[in-house]
């Protein structure tokens, strides 16, 4: 039977993956039939997710922010379990707070987790060991913060913005060696973060945010399942491209 | 106490700030204000408060107890 969307035999990297959506992408990688390399800080966390998923899956335990550590990971985990056809950037942070109480290293640490370690799991994929087939897909994870304003938010803006600028860079750059590079742009969607974003605002911030999407809050799975397109053959004429996927946020 | 004050002052938009005044008082007093108040508690007290529980702290003096009992 066609489906374009069966990644049996085939081996991504998530990170982020032991929450949110970062975990939903996991899981439903895996249940079309993809091998995975799951990365978090939370190891115990990713070793639930590891649990759930129905296909051969290694965890590993590290701060994407160390860029050294990662890159060897990677090199070590690839000689052992093989090559990879691709990867998500899932793993993110929040910073919510008002310009005047911004905080230069708070704000560098959200650009790193954001955005650089992005950047680093994107070089090593023009390393041969680590990417293995003639085409191949990265898919970061920016917001609809990355593309409209908010209050309070400019940290946060600042290391989605980039990743929409970074992508189209990257697309241009890698295109040549047949690595296609997206990003989808969420809107809200309940997770733990999101929980603990909510306990900073009073008891009508929720339907106010509800009410910014036509088609109601978000769940991790609506973004896994635009990760596995962009992952798959079925977007292999797509790059550079951000897909938001946002319930109609940014149609308003 | 002095530093809080100063603290506050610059959050709340005027020159000085009394422990007695009312969070309600100031023209600044919006939920941008109130974010600040709590990224405040959280990054030099490490004090989580919920912006319900600061708007229950009423005046400046309330705010710094608020804090301390969290401490």
């Amino acid at each position: 039977m066609f489906n374009p969307l069966d990644l049996r035999n085939k081996r991504f990297i998530v990170t982020g993956a032991a929450s949110g959506i970062g975990r939903a992408c996991a899981l439903y990688l895996s249940k079309l039939g993809a091998d995975l390399l799951l990365l978090d800080l939370n190891g115990d966390q990713l070793t639930v997710t590891k649990q759930e998923c129905s296909t051969s899956v290694i965890t590993i335990a590290i701060d994407l922010t160390d860029s050294n550590l990662l890159r060897e990971s990677i090199l070590k985990d690839v000689e052992t379990n093989g090559s990879l056809d691709g990867m998500v950037h899932c793993a993110g942070v929040t910073y919510i707070s008002p310009l005047k109480m911004v905080n230069e290293d708070k704000i560098m640490n959200v650009f790193k987790v954001n955005t650089y370690a992005g950047v680093e799991l994107a070089k090593l994929f023009t390393n041969k060991k680590v990417f293995r087939n003639q085409t191949g897909s990265i898919v970061f994870i920016s917001s609809v913060y990355g593309i409209v304003g908010s209050a309070a938010n400019v940290g946060y803006a600042l290391s989605k913005g980039a990743i929409l600028s970074m992508t189209k860079s990257l697309a241009i750059e890698l295109a040549s060696k047949g690595l296609r590079v997206n990003c989808i742009a969420p809107g809200f969607v309940k997770t733990e973060m999101a929980e603990g974003i909510n306990s900073n605002f009073d008891e009508n911030y929720d339907n106010y945010i509800k009410s910014l999407h036509p088609l109601g809050w978000g769940k991790p799975e609506y973004i896994a399942s635009a990760i596995a397109f962009l992952l798959s053959d079925m977007s292999i004429w797509i790059t550079g491209a951000t897909l938001s996927v946002d319930g109609g946020f940014t149609a308003q | 106490m002095e530093q809080f004050l100063e603290q506050m002052a610059e959050i709340l938009e005027v020159e000085s700030v009394n422990p007695s005044d009312e969070l309600e008082s100031f023209d600044a007093w919006d939920s941008l204000t109130q974010l600040s108040i709590i990224a405040l508690a959280s990054e030099n007290y490490d004090v989580t408060i919920s912006a319900l529980e600061l708007k229950s702290a009423k005046t400046i003096e309330g705010v710094k107890k608020m804090i301390e009992s969290k401490k």
